[in-house]
């Protein structure tokens, strides 16, 4: 227990760069995911294919590689970026790209007749997807979401590649110090905290965006 | 008396297959027009021609005294995209499958369009759906949402949101063909009491108890032509025309 204690404050440390990681990636990803699915089912087909083979690249290449290559092979060419940048970069791009493909099933999931009402209103393009479309694609996107989500929480330990000190790192370098397997258990705690507070707060958005439904 | 929709020479087509072959129609103020005919025969394409949910080849479509299509050198030429929407916004549409947004209470769906559309203060219009409800039958489910509705409770809230537009003309897409039978009264009801009120209203309807009683004119509608207008008298008592006869003796069995 008293070791628990005394490896907590550095475990704490790890935390916080693994929440910097985790959030920073949700931030950014979440709202560029949503513009993508919005080019993705537009009428512009050079968009449309564009944004598909975006989506093919990041989905179909390992996270893994593509943070070694922001990390190692955009410097060769001259693009120079601090550890973090990189690995922010290849976090948002590839979690953009999930997002992008969970955004676009849902505004496809939408009902012609939905835009069909809405044309008959008179609303506006932007009028009717910000009041009508988006606001029934959330309710139909949260649980795939919520799965991604709670993915990148683990994700983040990818990060220890670029010699990152985050949860994951920081327990890896305590047991290899100490030679005691304590701080992996603690990590694994940590982990499914984070994702015990995420997925209560998933099942309440899910309620929230569903209080029609019943 | 003013014309309030004026369709000329409609012409359209859906991948290489002509759906309208040259149709008029004219509908004049305080007008109940029924649209009848064989499924496949265009009927509803024309109703979603008028408000541009359906885009023409040919042909000319002026709503309430505006143009919101014409024939010109290359081709129809439509209204400009703000000139179209507030044509649009003339006619009221009530649809097959109700569309409803779900999202929304009954209320909500109402007061939607009137405030983000036409900017309208939100105090007179919720007065003014709330009358509407009342008037539909509806006023106690302002607060539901659509989902926990018969279907001719939606239908009578669409039909409602569609008034609340204040439309010059209502377009009514088969409102009852989603309905079962024991439900299909209500919303009858709901129109006639509509027609009665002088609302010019343009039906595509398989109830010809209704096309026969209410409209004021029948059109029927086959192979992407108009074959028969007129009374209703004219049209169902005593049919010359091929297509209408072979239409009411199927019916009519």
């Amino acid at each position: 227990m008293d070791y628990v204690l005394n490896i907590i404050p550095q475990m704490l440390i790890g935390c916080g760069v693994t929440l910097q990681i985790f959030l920073i990636t949700i931030v950014c990803s979440l709202p560029i995911g949503l513009v993508l699915a919005f080019g993705r089912v537009s009428s512009l087909r050079i968009l449309r294919s564009l944004i598909a083979f975006y989506v093919w690249v990041m989905r179909g290449t390992p996270l893994m590689l593509q943070l070694l290559f922001f990390y190692f092979a955009l410097p060769s060419i001259g693009i120079r970026f601090s550890d973090f940048s990189a690995a922010m970069l290849a976090f948002v791009l590839n979690y953009a790209a999930y997002f992008c493909e969970i955004f676009r099933s849902g505004i496809q999931a939408v009902p012609k007749g939905q835009y069909e009402a809405a044309h008959t209103l008179g609303m506006s393009y932007v009028q009717t997807m910000r009041r009508i479309v988006i606001p029934q694609v959330l309710r139909i996107v949260v649980p795939p979401i919520s799965n991604e989500t709670i993915t990148l929480v683990k994700d983040t330990s990818l990060v220890y590649v670029l010699a990152m000190n985050d949860l994951m790192r920081t327990a890896r370098n305590l047991v290899q110090r100490d030679f005691d397997i304590t701080p992996f258990l603690v990590a694994g705690l940590f982990y499914l905290l984070a994702t015990l507070v995420l997925t209560i707060m998933f099942e309440r958005l899910e309620k929230h965006f569903s209080r029609y439904d019943q | 008396m003013m014309k309030k929709i004026e369709a000329r020479n409609i012409h359209k087509r859906y991948n290489n297959l002509d759906v309208l072959k040259g149709i008029d129609l004219d509908v004049d103020e305080g007008e109940v027009v029924a649209v009848i005919g064989p499924s496949g025969s265009g009927k509803s394409t024309l109703l979603r021609c008028l408000n541009r949910l359906e885009t023409i080849e040919k042909g000319t479509i002026i709503i309430d005294g505006a143009t919101l299509v014409q024939d010109g050198p290359d081709g129809v030429e439509y209204a400009s995209k703000d000139k179209s929407r507030q044509i649009v916004c003339k006619m009221g549409m009530v649809f097959q499958q109700f569309n409803l947004f779900p999202h929304m209470t009954v209320l909500e769906n109402l007061i939607e369009a009137p405030l983000q559309v036409q900017k309208r203060k939100r105090e007179e219009v919720v007065r003014e759906a709330e009358e509407l409800l009342a008037k539909v039958g509806l006023l106690e489910k302002k607060d539901i949402y659509p989902r926990k509705l018969s279907g001719g409770q939606q239908q009578r809230v669409a039909i409602a949101r569609a008034l609340a537009m204040k439309p010059a003309i209502m377009l009514f897409d088969e409102p009852t063909s989603a309905l079962d039978p024991e439900l299909t009264g209500e919303v009858l009801k709901t129109m006639r009491e509509l027609a009665d009120e002088k609302m010019t209203m343009v039906v595509v309807t398989h109830e010809m108890g209704f096309a026969r009683e209410v409209a004021t004119k029948v059109v029927f509608m086959a192979d992407g032509y108009v074959q028969v207008q007129g009374t209703p008298q004219e049209v169902f008592d005593n049919p010359t025309n091929e297509r209408l006869k072979s239409f009411l003796h199927v019916l009519l069995k």
